[in-house]
């Protein structure tokens, strides 16, 4: 997701975009959709019409509040504080549906605990298939509380540091760095059976 | 929080990155752009279009005008003299200042 020496920066293209240029519209989706696209569905256990939809509508709000936009701080960040808000607004919204898109497209024929024991119960002779392994760590990521589960993926998918994950959670450095300690005390958990199978 | 986390241990570890690394994020399908530019057409051609064929900013307008008269009739009939112009406009300017900046960080 580099940006090569002739291309626009970030923050030109949405002085661009507040002139109402779609092509420069374009050039900035084009840059980010993988980035947004793919923390949505990290986000919501799965891709499917809610992601797309959510996805869009990030870029959507970028284009109108282009015209306000003033760099405070990295554009990826700012992108990233309006892929969480409206996340989190889907999540609130949702909270009272027990099928919960991560939910649903996670949700297997067995429960986890009981998928968990079974790979603690594996023989180290028994070998992981990569889908299985695939199917756990995605089952254990989206079985996170949403808060450490983002900060799990801007800081191992999109690479941020602490700071600018503060700045996109609207948290405190200790607060982000809290919640990543427990995600990786609860990933730890989760996934302990593969650990010890894998080693 | 336990002497771990305190002593800056802050990652994931090698064993669980190694295990996250191993189920990337999807990426976006090729005509997400595609799709979300004729999303944002719809939506401008929608709003050009207003309630009742009429251009939105000219209900906007409506509204101003009628709260400014609502506004300056009450003040005409109920002067108060506790607080100056001055005074209101500089809350007013604070309050609006203070909106943007909230909005600009929650990205509306």
């Amino acid at each position: 997701m580099g940006i090569g020496q002739d291309e626009p920066r970030d923050e030109n293209l949405m002085a661009q975009i507040a002139t109402g240029d779609e092509m420069a519209f374009r050039q900035l989706i084009e840059r980010h959709q993988d980035r947004v696209y793919g923390t949505v569905a990290k986000m919501l256990g799965g891709t499917g019409p809610d992601v797309e939809e959510l996805a869009q509508e990030i870029f959507l709000r970028v284009w109108r509040a282009a015209p306000r936009y003033q760099v405070k701080a990295k554009f990826t960040t700012w992108l990233m504080t309006i892929t969480r808000n409206l996340v989190f607004t889907f999540f609130e919204s949702k909270k009272n549906r027990r099928n919960e898109l991560a939910v649903q497209a996670l949700a297997g024929e067995e429960d986890f605990g009981t998928a968990r024991e079974a790979s603690l119960s594996r023989t180290a002779a028994d070998e992981l298939s990569g889908k299985e392994l695939a199917e756990a760590v995605e089952k254990a990521c989206a079985e996170l509380p949403h808060g450490q589960r983002m900060v799990v993926h801007l800081r191992q998918y999109e690479g941020m540091e602490f700071e600018e994950i503060a700045k996109a959670m609207g948290m405190s450095l200790t607060a982000v760095k809290a919640l990543m300690f427990r995600a990786r005390e609860n990933l730890r958990e989760k996934l302990s059976g593969y650990f010890r199978a894998s080693n | 929080m336990n002497k771990r986390n305190d002593q800056g241990d802050e990652g994931l570890g090698r064993e669980l990155e190694g295990l996250l690394a191993s189920v990337p994020p999807p990426k976006a399908p090729a005509w997400f752009a595609a799709k979300t530019l004729a999303k944002l057409r719809a939506e401008k051609a929608e709003r050009r279009g207003g309630w009742l064929r009429i251009p939105q900013w000219k209900w906007l307008a409506a509204g101003l005008g009628m709260v400014v008269l609502v506004f300056g009739v009450m003040r005409w009939n109920h002067p108060t003299d506790g607080i100056s112009d001055a005074e209101v406009f500089a809350a007013l300017n604070s309050l609006v200042q203070e909106d943007e900046d909230r909005r600009w960080w929650a990205g509306l």
